[in-house]
């Protein structure tokens, strides 16, 4: 009862439209206000302490490293270097682009920086080449969203500070799943250019080659420092993003010397927005677990779901729709922030493994992603293609397709994420 | 006079998120390079009076006041999302009045928070409590509840008013980035093409 209580609230309120972290907020107050004894001044402790965690911390470092990056110049080296590899293949600006995105996921941590930093140049490339603008939009905004799951990801370490997770063990258990995915993506934008005859470009040279790779092995080198960093026990995700922050900023003001000094104060003010916007649902977001679980919310539905006699394989599905209905109304890291916690018992409970759940749920988000009414990477890509919200979404569907059965895929076989972080040993 | 003091307290927001944001990166950088610097023994007899052991604390510090002071800052640049589904289907004076309603529940909802945390600084400052490393006085530490929420409540009723007045919300277009469009093209691709 008092769960359908809260969550009609939330609901009601988040419809006005809201911020999410003050609907969060305001259920959480109004609540405790009227049905409870609950000391209000233990609120207003807990939106410190929520936050009082090195491991959150690694958010806004992640944010900031990709704020220098979308800026510098290290997309477009990058962008270089894919188009030397693949670009004569068929549809080779698109597939570059896939890779591309690919490589700089896992330097930035966020979807909407890559489909940004990647997209503002490969479209208006593609477009001169003769590609249909649709062909190149649906490319970007779906392979923008690997962001998700490749590791460094935002997300990630929102599930893993929200449930406890292991935020080293998420990141190696994304790195398998986002290569498939990368592949799949590629093979539809080939097989789609392949039928229809897309142009390509002439072959590069392996001096071309080389030189593409000595141009753009500064950023590159971000992936190292970070995933070895890591692994390789030198520092904790939360310093990982630190440094690579700092050496975000060094080589995009000193190396490539794209970013102007004095354009640093705007780079960090932008950084510090974005974070602090997120911080803030944390927050909220943590309060709304405490109510959860003052209330014995989880409790009570995993003993319906045990009472049920559900399997993990109906379960799993049961949470997929939730996700994806979700999806159609919300931004990734809030759904993340609220279903986190109340998930993640119910799945201990059924012995499915909350790092399989955590790119499960990345997974989800992606898709989210890139379908309206929410999907963030659409409104990216109108934006830089300069196409209407219907017809991007008529433009992502082969690739969105393609996302929906990688779904089930990781969905239904937990070993795609799990293989690695186990055979590393981060993960028993 | 209205006008010069609300430009002061606008451009002290962005220096100290701006600046907090900074420190606190640099802060960790520092305690890493301290933490692989100390190992090697030539470096040793300088780095082992530095103490780097409160770093982590005072990181999370600033960092948690920016995230209250820039939680204020992101109403004034309409960053923070809500569900828009329903509200685009609406029109007119309704429109605008459950929009109105929406960023007064936002001032409502930080004015109590504000009102909360004074009270609870309030009472911190009659306690000798301090934070676990650097033993700063509490109640300095948690003084950003109150002063970030309040100034987070001035900022819905700012936008509040000025919706009202005119019609507009500030919005925050992720997909807007400046120089990176018309500036940049990939060379490679340039170079092959022609």
């Amino acid at each position: 009862m008092n769960a359908a209580i809260i969550f009609v609230l939330l609901f009601g309120l988040m419809l006005t439209g809201m911020p999410i972290s003050i609907s969060l907020g305001l259920t959480v107050l109004t609540f405790l206000f009227t049905m409870t004894e609950v000391p209000i001044t233990s609120v207003g402790l807990k939106l410190f302490t929520g936050l009082d965690n090195f491991g959150i911390m690694a958010i806004p470092f992640f944010i900031l490293t990709g704020q220098f990056l979308t800026r510098g110049g290290v997309a477009r080296r990058m962008i270089n270097f894919t188009v030397s590899l693949v670009g004569h293949w068929p549809g080779g600006l698109g597939l570059a682009g896939v890779f591309a995105c690919a490589l700089f996921a896992a330097i930035s941590g966020s979807s909407v920086a890559t489909v940004v930093a990647i997209g503002s140049i490969v479209l208006p490339a593609m477009v001169d080449h003769g590609f249909p603008k649709r062909f190149g939009a649906g490319v970007i905004a779906t392979s923008g969203a690997l962001g998700l799951l490749v590791p460094p990801s935002i997300i990630l370490v929102l599930y893993g500070v929200s449930t406890n997770s292991s935020i080293g063990a998420l990141f190696m258990a994304g790195i398998v799943p986002g290569i498939i995915l990368a592949t799949l993506l590629a093979t539809v934008t080939w097989f789609i250019a392949w039928r229809n005859d897309y142009p390509r470009l002439p072959r590069a040279t392996w001096a071309q080659r080389l030189k593409a790779f000595r141009d753009g092995v500064w950023g590159l080198l971000l992936i190292a420092i970070v995933l070895g960093g890591i692994y390789g026990g030198i520092f904790t995700p939360t310093e990982a993003a630190a440094v690579s922050a700092v050496y975000a900023f060094f080589i995009t003001v000193f190396v490539y010397r794209e970013l102007r000094l004095r354009d640093v104060p705007k780079v960090l003010l932008n950084a510090a927005n974005l974070s602090a916007m997120l911080l803030y649902i944390i927050t909220n977001a943590v309060l709304f677990s405490f109510l959860m679980t003052h209330e014995q919310i989880p409790q009570a539905m995993a003993a319906w779901i045990v009472d049920k006699h559900f399997g993990v394989w109906a379960f799993l599905l049961v949470v997929n729709i939730i996700l994806l209905l979700a999806g159609n109304v919300m931004e990734p890291s809030s759904i993340l922030l609220i279903m986190a916690p109340i998930l993640f018992p119910l799945a201990t409970n059924l012995g499915v493994n909350p790092i399989h759940l955590g790119i499960l749920m990345a997974v989800n988000m992606e898709v989210g992603l890139c379908h309206p009414p929410v999907g963030l990477n659409l409104y990216v890509g109108s934006g830089i293609a300069k196409m209407g919200i219907t017809e991007m979404t008529i433009a992502v569907l082969p690739w969105l397709f393609a996302l929906l059965t990688f779904l089930v895929i990781v969905t239904y076989v937990p070993d795609i994420s799990l293989w690695l972080p186990r055979f590393l040993g981060v993960l028993h | 006079m209205v006008r010069v003091l609300l430009w002061i307290l606008d451009r002290l927001e962005e220096i100290l998120i701006g600046s907090l944001m900074a420190a606190a990166t640099l802060i960790i950088f520092a305690s890493v390079l301290y933490r692989y610097g100390s190992g090697i023994p030539a470096l040793y007899p300088y780095f082992h009076q530095i103490h780097f052991s409160w770093a982590q604390e005072l990181s999370i510090y600033m960092l948690i006041w920016m995230a209250k002071f820039g939680a204020a800052y992101g109403v004034r640049t309409g960053i923070h999302v809500g569900v828009d589904v329903l509200i685009n289907q609406l029109h007119g004076g309704l429109r605008k009045k459950v929009i109105l309603f929406g960023l007064l529940c936002g001032a409502l909802f930080t004015g109590i928070v504000g009102t909360m945390g004074a009270d609870f600084v309030i009472g911190l400052m009659s306690t000798d409590q301090v934070s676990p490393d650097m033993e700063l006085p509490s109640w300095i530490v948690y003084a950003c509840i109150p002063l970030g929420s309040y100034l987070m409540c001035f900022r819905f009723l700012q936008v509040a008013w000025s919706y009202w007045r005119t019609g507009q919300l500030p919005h925050h277009d992720a997909a807007h980035v400046e120089d990176i469009a018309e500036a940049e093209k990939p060379d490679h691709v340039g170079g092959v093409a022609a």
